[in-house]
């Protein structure tokens, strides 16, 4: 965390019940990963298994990419992290709160309190503008229009985005787009920053003025995972992990 | 304000699926229009059966034949007038005929009695007059001065084709179209020429007795102290015959709709899911932004409000225009036997607060079965799932 009071402040606030815990995360140590398996249709004979017995850790404040090729589980393990899906077997552990069991209402709060999200493709709500996609997630946290325009537009104009917030999101070029559902990732405040294969969809420009953001975003506090197979975007992280069929070869 | 933020949201979703909207609000006025024109022409019907009965006579004589309704002589009237509390009694002549292929109801009276008519085009009938109603007189092409023939009955039979007698009569005057439904097919004639067509001199069909308030049971009492062959029908039977008849063609309606109603759920389900994979990867966005599943229901929800507060509004005032305006056109011959496309008359109807407020309600039920479960299975399942 970026703080221990603002620790305190968000594990007071998410409600997880931390008793019976086992698996403990240490003081540098975010997220865990133990012995994580995802399988697609299981005991069947088109059974997949997109992740195999994984085991990871990642520290506060670190910023982490997975590489690998396509199919090799990036997209899976990161959307089993960031709390948008759920592993078949094993355990997931953020700051100490073990995700496994948690109901949706809990897994929703975690999403809200602690993870923004960058998916690949980007996912912007179309017919909605700049400012909208990136306020959406306030809307249920009962912020005013005004408020809700407000902090969008500025977070939008600190990712160089000023001018752009009124336009609709199939206005915008591709790198534009990616820095929008970048703003609705951080309009939250979130610890931990997810982004999936980031690079896949924009040009080099892009690319440097991304990596510019994440650069911030680290020296911000933020824990950042990422997944790629770009080396040019692989080249800062602090830590590169590899996955090859659904394990990681440096394991 | 997280409530009212929702709400907002559902309005932008409503506006901006706007294809969507305009579907799921057109699905709702074709179910809602037939339901709430069909009640509208139901009651007003039966107001304007009941206003008839309420303002017809207070007792109704005919005698008894054979356990039956039979013919009266019409010199009873002056014997029934003589009873105490009596006001008027008028012997009537009232029965269907078939004139020109068309069903009508041939209506004879005194012709003081007559006289009382209003709506009226041309003169009341003298003798061998006639005063026809509108849907008479567009059926048979008919206007004041023309003649009318009436068969009075068959004289004999030659090669299997009937000779019939028949009797002209001219027309006086027709019924305007605010006369109401019952003077459309109606002919009406003093009760002299009507016993000529029915060949049936010095007899009436019933008679009416007025009689002053709260003297019913005595004149019941009265008249079969007369003659105890008289058949007694009071004001309040009639009424309660109009009623149960009213009610029990409503509960048919009812029926048929919930039916009607029952298939329309899975029509308006593949109608409201139509663009369902791109609202489930939206609710997916939202969950995997932080979204609760049931902030994501409450938004649907308020959308469902909107559709529905929408759609059955407008179905209530594509109804009222329907009828008002364009009298009903074809959709009033489903409710009113034999009345053609185009109703000759003032189609009755009556817009009552109790329909207005079933049709929100069935379009709430339409629309929340078409968008709730849909949208719950999209934001019950990992938001990854909801994206794929």
């Amino acid at each position: 965390m970026n703080n221990s009071a603002s620790s305190q402040q968000k594990a007071g606030s998410s409600q997880f019940s931390t008793s019976n815990f086992e698996l403990r995360t240490s003081n540098s140590e975010l997220i865990i990963c133990e012995g994580v398996w995802k399988v697609y249709n299981e005991a069947k004979p088109y059974e997949v298994r997109a992740l195999e017995d994984l085991s990871l850790s990642i520290k506060k404040g670190s910023f982490t990419a997975l590489k690998g090729p396509s199919g090799s589980g990036k997209t899976t393990l990161i959307s089993i992290i960031g709390c948008i899906d759920r592993q078949t077997r094993g355990r997931v552990v953020l700051d100490n709160k073990d995700t496994t069991g948690l109901s949706d209402i809990a897994l929703s709060r975690l999403r809200r309190q602690w993870i923004g999200f960058v998916f690949q493709n980007f996912n912007l709500i179309s017919g909605l503008s700049a400012w909208e996609n990136v306020s959406a997630p306030l809307i249920p946290m009962g912020f005013s229009i005004d408020d809700r325009r407000r902090k969008a537009t500025s977070l939008l104009e600190r990712l160089g985005l000023s001018g752009r917030a009124n336009h609709m999101s199939e206005e915008l070029s591709g790198g534009e787009q990616q820095r929008v559902a970048i703003a609705r990732a951080l309009i939250n405040e979130p610890d931990i920053v997810i982004l999936d294969e980031p690079t896949s969809n924009i040009d080099v420009e892009s690319i440097a003025v991304l990596m510019g953001i994440i650069s911030d975003l680290k020296k911000n506090g933020k824990t950042i995972l990422m997944s790629s197979h770009d080396e040019l975007a692989l080249r800062d992280a602090d830590i590169v992990h590899e996955l090859k069929r659904g394990r990681l070869s440096d394991n | 304000m997280k409530h009212v933020n929702l709400l907002y949201a559902a309005i932008g979703n409503v506006t901006r699926h706007k294809l969507r909207s305009v579907v799921v609000i057109l699905c709702l006025v074709a179910i809602l229009f037939p339901f709430i024109s069909a009640i509208a022409i139901l009651e007003g019907v039966k107001a304007q059966s009941s206003i008839s009965a309420g303002e017809g006579a207070d007792i109704y004589v005919t005698m008894d034949m054979y356990g039956r309704n039979g013919v009266i002589p019409v010199n009873m009237a002056e014997e029934i007038k003589k009873i105490e509390g009596v006001t008027r009694s008028v012997p009537r002549v009232i029965s269907r005929i078939y004139i020109g292929g068309k069903l009508a109801v041939l209506f004879g009276l005194p012709v003081e009695e007559i006289k009382q008519m209003s709506f009226l085009k041309g003169s009341l009938p003298e003798e061998g007059g006639i005063v026809i109603g509108k849907g008479m007189a567009d059926a048979l092409n008919l206007d004041i001065g023309k003649n009318l023939e009436i068969g009075v009955r068959i004289i004999s039979i030659v090669n299997r084709i009937p000779l019939v007698l028949r009797k002209e009569y001219r027309v006086s005057g027709i019924f305007t179209p605010e006369s109401g439904i019952w003077a459309s097919d109606l002919v009406l004639m003093n009760i002299t020429d009507a016993n000529s067509v029915f060949e049936m001199e010095g007899f009436a069909t019933d008679i009416a007795v007025y009689t002053k308030p709260g003297y019913e049971a005595a004149v019941s009492e009265g008249l079969q102290r007369i003659s105890k062959f008289f058949r007694i029908q009071t004001k309040g039977l009639v009424r309660s015959y109009i009623e149960s008849g009213f009610n029990m063609k409503g509960g048919v309606f009812v029926a048929l709709y919930t039916v009607a109603f029952a298939i329309a759920i899975p029509a308006l389900l593949v109608t409201s899911g139509f663009g369902l994979s791109e609202r489930r990867k939206e609710i997916g966005i939202l969950k995997a932004t932080g979204w609760q599943t049931t902030e994501v229901l409450e938004m649907v929800f308020f959308e469902g409000i909107i559709l529905a507060l929408t759609g059955a509004p407008l179905s209530f005032m594509v109804s009222y225009i329907w009828i008002k305006f364009f009298n009903g056109f074809f959709i009033a011959q489903l409710f009113i036997a034999g009345i053609g496309n185009i109703p000759s008359f003032t189609v009755p109807a009556r817009f009552l607060p109790l329909p207005f407020i079933l049709s929100i309600f069935l379009s709430l039920v339409l629309t929340m079965a078409g968008s709730i479960y849909s949208a719950w299975r999209a934001a019950t399942v990992p938001p990854a799932e909801a994206l794929r």
